[in-house]
């Protein structure tokens, strides 16, 4: 029996109901004659507090309030790939297409296109056990993708009395028939699920691969592994947004979740029309082909923001589930927790530190902790995973607000941003001392295995030159750069280099943009080679101004964007030059000795 | 406009700060707009903050200075609140409200618009690609505007903002163009002064009579000003995508709407956020910023340049920070610049344009404009870290480098920032000048820019 | 004649001098004839772009306070239009209000009346009401609460005061405190924009 209440007060996205005994926590209801979605935070008595996800303008009391018996779902299945959502998965294409360039109410549509035919494949046989999870056949999505047909999660096992054959099948279709002392179920190529429900697995792996972003700082200072989580704190302007597109175009994951929660709707729109042209490194083929957006913009509902990173999650868990590696970007997870804190206001609920409720930190621990690799349920076997990479945009700059420190307890990899690397137009502005990975003893086997055996070593050393640099330039703002010895000047150089050849990385360069892991590890030891020959000079009596003023420092800085991934190659004769470039200055040094 | 008739109510319960609450309600809608009658029977108009349980929370704009708990009528409209737009209200001036402020009759309507607007659909935004340029060199050479942009100016009290301000808008063109433009200007909070010299500025470039002027000014009723940036942006959003205009909007100081919020939200009663202000004022801020842009298959667009004055110059108060969260860049105006007396005195380390990528480079300015912008970010941001240091070792604890870099920032400033009021520099003569700062570098530090630029254009010596 | 000799070497050494003199003085004047020339020259320049200068800023300023002109005196003519339309609008409306008052109680009035009257009721939605209506109208209220079964269930009661409206009835609850404005008067003001638009396109020929 579904509820039928009445409004009896409205302020702003929370609207409270009475005759509302008989509706469940989380229902998803119709508030108002113009149906408006919305979803049943509270109970208290038979009176309802509804978040309502649209503009609740205009609407009054006495108006109805109606139960769907449904709880805020997400429909999974073929032809989510390549769509625009907003926070409760709705096309923004077809909301267009009713009401416009500005986006209106009450509008009803279906998430993907339930009269698209596509060709189904069959891999589940007649008579076959199947669990929940199990692959019944597949679909070609997208060229780039394979989408495997699930069983739903909750299915409670049977076996298959029929399955379609191969042909064409709209998505509403029943492909199988299924039947377990004597229930007989039907499947259809898609199902639906509770957003705020994980969805089930078998078991939990340890991170292991890295998640190769094609961002040098990322991959070689702080990776992160695929299914790990990470977060990117910084002030405005510091790139949080340009990293996590950077992260979204590049990473090499199967599929890609882009999440805009109340953040600018340009960004959206730059996505929509970059994406369909930047092709993946990998296949060659359109970005857009693996990736799903679901935009709430800052000047969307507050309420459906709320729902946005968890609309996001599901989808990047189904193709989890399908054995795919996802990643899931949320830009920006503030936005989402100062929805909470609104909603939680209106609640009239105690608050916590900076007016945010108590709930805050279980609330951000339940989301990362929806990133895993996993074993999926049901046959065949296979792993996936969702990697979760969030945003946090921090009032004033200042890491010790609530939703940063809350952050970062529940996350691995920490990209620290920092304002003043980015008034120096440092980019990507992480800073290197503030940052971590607790994913680098997990991935660097991979590097070790399928670059080069001496990655970490490389990667260490390298570190450390940033690190002597961060104590010595204390010295140099008190003393001046002269008072160094020169073999700490030497270092103060090698720094500088390491930072404009290697950190810095420009997204908006053609040849910058990505750089791939061979790449990475060529530029790190040509640094590391020079640094060491730089060394032997000096010790060799080379005056430092000389060793400055060696053309091949230009060349190096250059290389990242001057040498494209596929002339790599380029970076061996440039280790040549450097040899013979040392070779000659330690001569000519020798020379003036015997002069 | 709706037929339905509201009903007058008499029953004021309590009158708080700029909240009147109205009891014996039996039909308000949320958001509903209110015409409140006083006993001399002066009326002010409100809108429906909250409604329910028999209770109306209704807030006026004029404030609640004169009203009595007997004796007051409040009638609602059945209506939200709307801005009467057409062709005509170009060359007009209205009140923080609205209404003719300039002895001219009430606009005859094309439409009503409710003044909240709608979000733009992000799928239907075209993306800003057109370069503006202002005849500025620190905006059109580093901090690119782009037609639908959004940038703001961070200011402090006493810095030349509506000064530049005004220069952007009589000399901001897109090259080699000639299509309809207008601004929408909104004082909110403002001076006299500072309206009057606006006012002025567009009256002497004849561009007053493609103008839409709002002025709430200083000594206006404060919670007006919740409305002020809504009509203005209403009426931008009007003549851009109804009629095809490119507006640039210009709303000043955001900063005195911000406070009118707060000063509502302290009425309520509601949890605070950082130091005050509610905790969805980046919501609502974001609710006026988010009104830029372009549309897809439409001619018009809407660019906005918003100015804040940032409390003690603070840049991390909440109104900049949240703002800066919000818009496509800031331009940051300096205090140590503009006691040096530099005009435009920007702190360019500070400011940033998100857009400039897309609207420069190859085809659009040209294919060392990016770089060149970059590079010279690189050196000013080097050689203000050179002078810091030169303060306490002296120059002679410097390396020859390390000199250069004083030398071009000297430079930089003189030569590239500073200029006149009136001087509108063509582009060529702005990157000109930009290649003749870097040129007293030496071509080894010019790391951020390709070979092929730095053969073309670096004059300096080897 | 040695001295001769050496009086002509002298005198050609004299001369040679002389004529070295000669050009020198003549190079020199002649330099200072280019210099002067050049210095005539690069004033004149510098006169002339100075003049440019003066004329282009008296150009620009011309410019300036032409367009200025140009913008005030079309924005002025533009502001006149806009009162001798809202005049004539405003003559409009006083006329359709005249004869509206002057307008006869037909069975359309009627029925206008009693659509106004339930929706007052409805709206005011108490159990004991007031009705206010203008002189004229008194006997047909009358008639139509009367006429109306609410009677029963609710206390009506008709105003002993009558309001000086062009027509319409005000419903009110006996308290006062709730109003529904019902009259002509307030129906026309609401809709004053909108017949306003109608009435400028009539008068530009549009419509």
């Amino acid at each position: 029996m579904v509820a039928r209440g009445r409004i009896v007060w409205v302020s702003g996205p929370a609207v409270k109901a009475d005759g509302m005994s008989s509706t469940k926590m989380y229902e998803t209801v119709e508030v108002g004659e113009s149906k408006l979605i919305g979803e049943v935070i509270r109970l208290t008595g038979d009176v309802g507090f509804v978040q309502v996800y649209e503009s609740t303008s205009g609407l009054k009391p006495g108006e109805p309030v109606v139960g769907t018996g449904q709880p805020l779902s997400v429909l999974l299945g073929p032809g989510i790939i390549g769509r625009i959502y907003d926070g409760i998965q709705r096309p923004l294409v077809e909301m267009a297409q009713k009401t416009g360039d500005f986006i209106g109410r009450g509008i009803a549509t279906t998430p993907v296109d339930m009269k698209k035919k596509y060709k189904f494949i069959p891999t589940a046989k007649k008579g076959e056990a199947i669990q929940a999870g199990s692959i019944l056949g597949t679909v070609q999505e997208t060229p780039l993708l394979t989408h495997s047909i699930l069983v739903p999660p909750n299915y409670r096992g049977g076996t298959i009395r029929d399955i379609a054959n191969e042909g064409e099948y709209d998505i509403n279709q029943v492909i199988a028939n299924t039947e377990q002392n004597g229930l007989k179920t039907e499947l259809r190529m898609y199902h639906k699920w509770p957003v705020r429900r994980p969805r089930p697995y078998a078991e939990r792996y340890d991170p292991s691969v890295p998640l190769i972003t094609g961002q040098r700082i990322i991959d070689t200072y702080f990776p992160i592994a695929k299914g790990g989580t990470g977060a990117i704190p910084g002030g405005f302007g510091t790139g949080k947004t340009v990293t996590l597109h950077q992260i979204a175009k590049w990473a090499d994951s199967k599929v890609v979740v882009y999440i805009g929660c109340g953040e600018r709707g340009n960004e959206m729109t730059e996505v929509l029309v970059e994406f369909p042209h930047l092709l993946d490194p990998r296949s060659g083929r359109p970005l857009m082909e693996r990736t799903v957006l679901v935009a709430n913009t800052s000047n969307m509902p507050v309420a459906a923001r709320e729902a946005s990173i968890y609309t996001g999650v599901t989808i990047a868990e189904y193709y989890r589930d399908m054995g795919f590696d996802v990643v899931l970007v949320a830009d920006s997870t503030s936005r989402w927790a100062e929805a909470l804190r609104e909603m939680s206001g209106r609640l009239e609920e105690m608050p916590a530190e900076e007016g945010y409720p108590s709930y805050l930190a279980s609330r951000l621990a339940e989301f990362y902790e929806r990133a895993g690799r996993v074993r999926a349920l049901g046959s065949p076997d296979r792993a996936g995973s969702v990697t979760l990479v969030g945003a946090v945009s921090p009032s004033g700059a200042d890491f010790t607000e609530p939703v940063t420190t809350h952050t970062i307890r529940f996350i691995k990899t920490f990209w620290a941003l920092d304002t003043r690397l980015a008034y120096s137009r440092h980019y990507p502005s992480i800073n290197w001392m503030q940052s971590y990975s607790g994913y680098l003893e997990d991935v660097s086997k991979w590097w070790k295995q399928n670059i080069s055996a001496d990655w970490y070593e490389l990667r260490a050393e390298s570190y450390e030159i940033l690190q002597r640099e961060d104590t010595l330039k204390e010295i140099v703002r008190l003393l001046g750069p002269e008072a160094l010895p020169d073999e700490e000047k030497l270092v103060l150089e090698l720094a500088r280099m390491i930072k404009i050849g290697i950190l810095q990385q420009n997204s908006f360069d053609n040849v910058d943009t990505y750089c791939s892991p061979e790449k990475q590890l060529k530029l790190v030891r040509l640094m590391i080679k020079f640094y060491k020959e730089a060394q032997k000079a000096l010790r060799e009596g080379t005056p430092l101004s000389d060793i400055r003023a060696m053309p091949i420092i230009t060349t190096l800085l250059k290389a990242k964007f001057e040498i494209p991934d596929d002339q790599v190659s380029k970076l061996d004769d440039i280790d040549k030059r450097l040899t013979e470039e040392f070779h000659k200055s330690v001569s000519q040094e020798e020379a003036k000795i015997v002069v | 406009m709706s037929e339905t008739v509201g009903i007058e109510y008499t029953k004021v319960a309590e009158i708080k700060g700029p909240l009147m609450i109205i009891d014996g309600i039996t039909k308000a809608s949320f958001d509903e707009l209110v015409e409140i009658e006083s006993t001399d029977g002066e009326r002010r108009l409100g809108k429906v903050l909250e409604v329910g349980n028999g209770k109306a929370v209704v807030q006026v704009f004029e404030g609640t200075t004169g009203l009595a708990i007997s004796g007051t009528k409040a009638k609602f409209l059945g209506k939200t609140m709307t801005m009467p737009v057409s062709q005509e209200l170009l060359g007009r001036v209205f009140d923080g409200l609205g209404r003719p402020n300039d002895s001219l009759p009430d606009p005859v309507a094309d439409r009503f618009i409710d003044v909240n607007g709608e979000p733009m659909n992000p799928e239907r935004r075209e993306y800003p690609t057109s370069f503006i340029q202002t005849g500025v060199s620190v905006i059109d050479g580093m901090l690119t505007l782009v037609r639908g942009q959004k940038l703001p100016i961070f200011s402090g009290s006493g810095m030349p903002h509506n000064i530049l301000a005004a220069q952007i808008a009589r000399q901001a063109s897109v090259v080699g163009t000639k299509e309809d433009f207008a601004v929408v200007f909104a004082a909110i909070g403002v001076q006299y002064s500072e309206a009057q010299y606006f006012k002025r500025s567009l009256e002497e470039s004849g561009a007053l009579r493609r103008s839409v002027l709002f002025l709430n000014l200083a000594d206006d009723p404060a919670i007006e000003r919740i409305i002020t940036p809504r009509v203005a942006l209403t009426v931008a959003e009007y003549l851009a995508f109804d009629l095809g205009m490119h507006v640039l909007a210009i709303l000043t100081d955001m900063t005195n709407y911000a406070e009118a919020l707060r000063e509502i939200s302290a009425a309520r009663e509601e949890v605070p956020g950082r130091k005050g202000y509610p905790g969805y004022l980046y919501t609502d801020l974001a609710n006026n910023y988010e009104r830029a842009g372009r549309i897809k298959g439409k001619n018009g667009s809407v660019t906005q340049v918003p100015i804040l004055s940032m409390p003690a110059d603070d840049i991390t108060h909440p109104i900049p920070d949240l703002t800066g969260y919000i818009t496509e860049g800031q331009i940051v105006l300096g205090r140590d610049l503009f006691r040096k007396g530099i005009y435009p005195s920007v702190n360019v380390l500070m400011s940033l344009s998100r857009l400039m990528k897309d609207g420069v480079g190859e085809g659009k300015t040209r294919a060392d404009h990016m770089e060149v912008g970059n590079q010279l970010y690189d050196a000013y941001s080097r050689a203000q870290e050179v002078r810091a240091l030169a303060e306490i070792v002296g120059k002679a604890g410097l390396t020859g480098v390390d000199l250069k870099y004083l030398e071009a920032g000297d430079l930089f400033e003189k030569h590239f920032l500073k200029q006149n009021q009136d001087e509108n520099r063509t582009l060529e003569e702005t990157l000109g000048r930009a290649w003749e700062v870097l040129s007293s570098l030496p071509e080894g530090e010019l790391t951020k820019i390709k070979e092929k630029n730095v053969r073309q254009y670096y004059k300096g010596k080897q | 004649m040695q001295l001769m000799s050496s009086n002509s070497a002298l005198e050609r050494t004299v001369n040679k001098v002389l004529s070295e003199k000669e050009s020198d003085l003549i190079a020199q004047i002649d330099s200072a004839y280019h210099e002067s020339m050049n210095n005539l020259e690069s004033s004149r320049e510098s006169i002339e772009s100075e003049y440019e200068r003066i004329i282009d800023s008296a150009k620009k300023q011309a410019e300036n306070l032409k367009r200025q002109i140009i913008g005030s005196t079309r924005l002025n003519a533009r502001n006149k239009q806009l009162l001798l339309v809202e005049g004539a609008v405003n003559e409009v409306f006083e006329k359709a209000k005249l004869a509206m008052r002057s307008v006869g109680r037909d069975e359309n009035y009627k029925q206008l009346m009693n659509r106004l009257v339930d929706e007052g009721l409805s709206a005011i939605g108490n159990d004991n009401m007031i009705i206010e209506c203008n002189k004229t109208d008194t006997e047909l209220v009358k008639k139509l609460t009367a006429f109306t079964d609410r009677q029963k269930k609710i206390k009506l009661a008709l105003s002993e005061k009558p309001i000086d409206v062009i027509g319409g009835v005000r419903v009110r609850s006996a308290d006062l405190t709730l109003t529904y404005d019902g009259t002509l008067d307030s129906r026309i003001e609401r809709l004053k924009p909108l017949i306003r638009k109608s009435i400028v396109q009539m008068l530009r020929g549009e419509s």
